[in-house]
């Protein structure tokens, strides 16, 4: 999916709903056998002409304490979703089948998605309250803020953010961050690395360690450069990648497991 | 002036400081003892892998607790947990981690300590070693001998890995 694919759907919102130039792709695709390699093309045709309708969706939603960039990755996951279940044959217009299909996946994250073991709602509010003030405290004081800042800045109790910052350990991003394949990966960000290589050398396992690397995530690999090779902070690379920085913490945390695990089960060490 | 008690009804005797008691209270927040020396906190905790969670969040929690600002909260965890793991892999079996926390008004300095069948230190040249010097600020490993109890002929090396998180400059207090 590039650029110039995204912007040409944007041309064509000055049309009734913008994606009436979509919908002969449908039953071109279910005209199609399984195999044929023009699917696919199909497949990321419409999933790339319709993403404005995924960020549109996502957008409703923003604002309650989950980072925006999460919710486009679920509404657009939601709307790969609705590509592939979506049989033209039935009557409906993709849109009435999409909306509701798109809508319902980032409810679902809002639901359960998000948070991996039972945590009370009052501690999720709490985390997501320390989440977002951590934010703007970060903007206004140029690093990341103390426990006691936060606490001075959300009138709670030092015991009161121990508590929201531990909630937070709880929480979960794996789905949304598994559910997208390398290839699906439709993060721009993306480009702007692959410079891992250089920095690298130098490092003994280096040779074992770059197939790892490789094969990481597109965002877990960008945030592992960006710490290890550009040495940014985590509220620095929050800020870049626009999440939050407990979520680049929790990303980081699991891609270094994940590297040792793969290292430790490498033949050749 | 009222003797500090924590939750559990223990008294507290410096502030700001934890209760020694097993009531989880903490005051405030702690950055050394009232007398200005640090404070050491000490887990002794089977060398397996699965115990890295128990481990990484209590580094966490000593941060936290010390007012530490939350990169270097998460920094000091991902730390820990990474100098754990490389000395759990290469630990005597059975073996008991010995993790030390000492907490002073401008630092967390960091040990973990593990019986070793091997004299050999985690390489410098590691990708592991890379993660430990980007996130702290001092990282240092060195193998001795085990002393008086602690010497077992099945592991007669102890191997070190010490670590240091510096409060950031510029905070208040």
């Amino acid at each position: 999916m590039t650029g110039t694919q995204s912007s040409r759907a944007r041309d064509h919102e000055s049309s009734a709903t913008g994606y009436e130039h979509l919908t002969p792709m449908f039953a071109e695709m279910a005209a199609l056998p399984e195999d044929d390699p023009r699917r696919a093309e199909l497949r990321n045709e419409l999933v790339t002409g319709h993403l404005p309708l995924a960020e549109h969706i996502a957008a409703r939603f923003a604002n309650r304490g989950v980072p925006r960039e999460d919710l486009v990755q679920v509404a657009t996951l939601g709307l790969i979703n609705a590509v592939d279940r979506f049989q033209p044959d039935r009557g409906t217009d993709f849109l009435s089948f999409a909306v509701p299909t798109v809508m319902g996946e980032v409810r679902r994250h809002f639901r359960d998605a998000s948070w991996s073991m039972h945590v009370p709602r009052r501690l999720k509010e709490l985390n997501l309250a320390i989440n977002a003030a951590s934010a703007e405290l970060s903007q206004r004081l140029g690093r990341a803020p103390t426990p006691s800042e936060l606490g001075k800045h959300l009138d709670l109790s030092p015991e009161q953010v121990y508590e929201g910052l531990e909630a937070g350990n709880a929480y979960h991003s794996m789905s949304l961050d598994e559910a997208l394949s390398p290839d699906a990966d439709s993060d721009p960000l993306g480009d702007t690395l692959g410079q891992t290589d250089e920095s690298l050398e130098g490092v003994e396992n280096y040779e074992s360690l770059r197939p790892l690397i490789e094969a990481l995530p597109e965002r877990e690999r960008q945030i592992l450069t960006l710490r290890f090779f550009r040495h940014m902070t985590q509220t620095q690379i929050a800020d870049r990648i626009g999440i939050s920085q407990m979520h680049v913490s929790r990303l980081l945390s699991r891609t270094l497991e994940n590297l040792r695990k793969g290292l430790l089960t490498d033949p050749e060490l | 002036m009222d003797p500090i008690r924590c939750g559990g009804g223990h008294d507290v005797t410096s502030t700001p400081a934890l209760c020694l008691k097993d009531c989880g209270y903490s005051g405030d927040m702690f950055e050394g003892t009232e007398d200005g020396s640090p404070e050491e906190i000490e887990l002794r905790i089977a060398a397996v892998l699965t115990n890295l969670p128990i481990i990484r969040s209590l580094a966490a929690s000593i941060a936290m607790r010390a007012d530490f600002d939350l990169d270097s909260i998460a920094d000091l965890r991902l730390a820990v947990d990474e100098a754990c793991s490389t000395l759990i892999t290469q630990s005597a079996p059975n073996s008991t981690l010995r993790c030390a926390f000492r907490v002073s008004a401008d630092e967390i300095r960091f040990v973990v300590t593990v019986p070793s069948t091997s004299d050999s230190k985690p390489s410098s040249d590691s990708f592991g070693w890379r993660v430990l010097t980007t996130l702290t600020d001092h990282t240092a490993t060195w193998v001795d001998g085990p002393l008086g109890d602690d010497a077992d002929a099945s592991s007669p090396h102890l191997v070190h890995i010490e670590l240091a998180k510096r409060r950031m400059e510029g905070l208040p207090g």
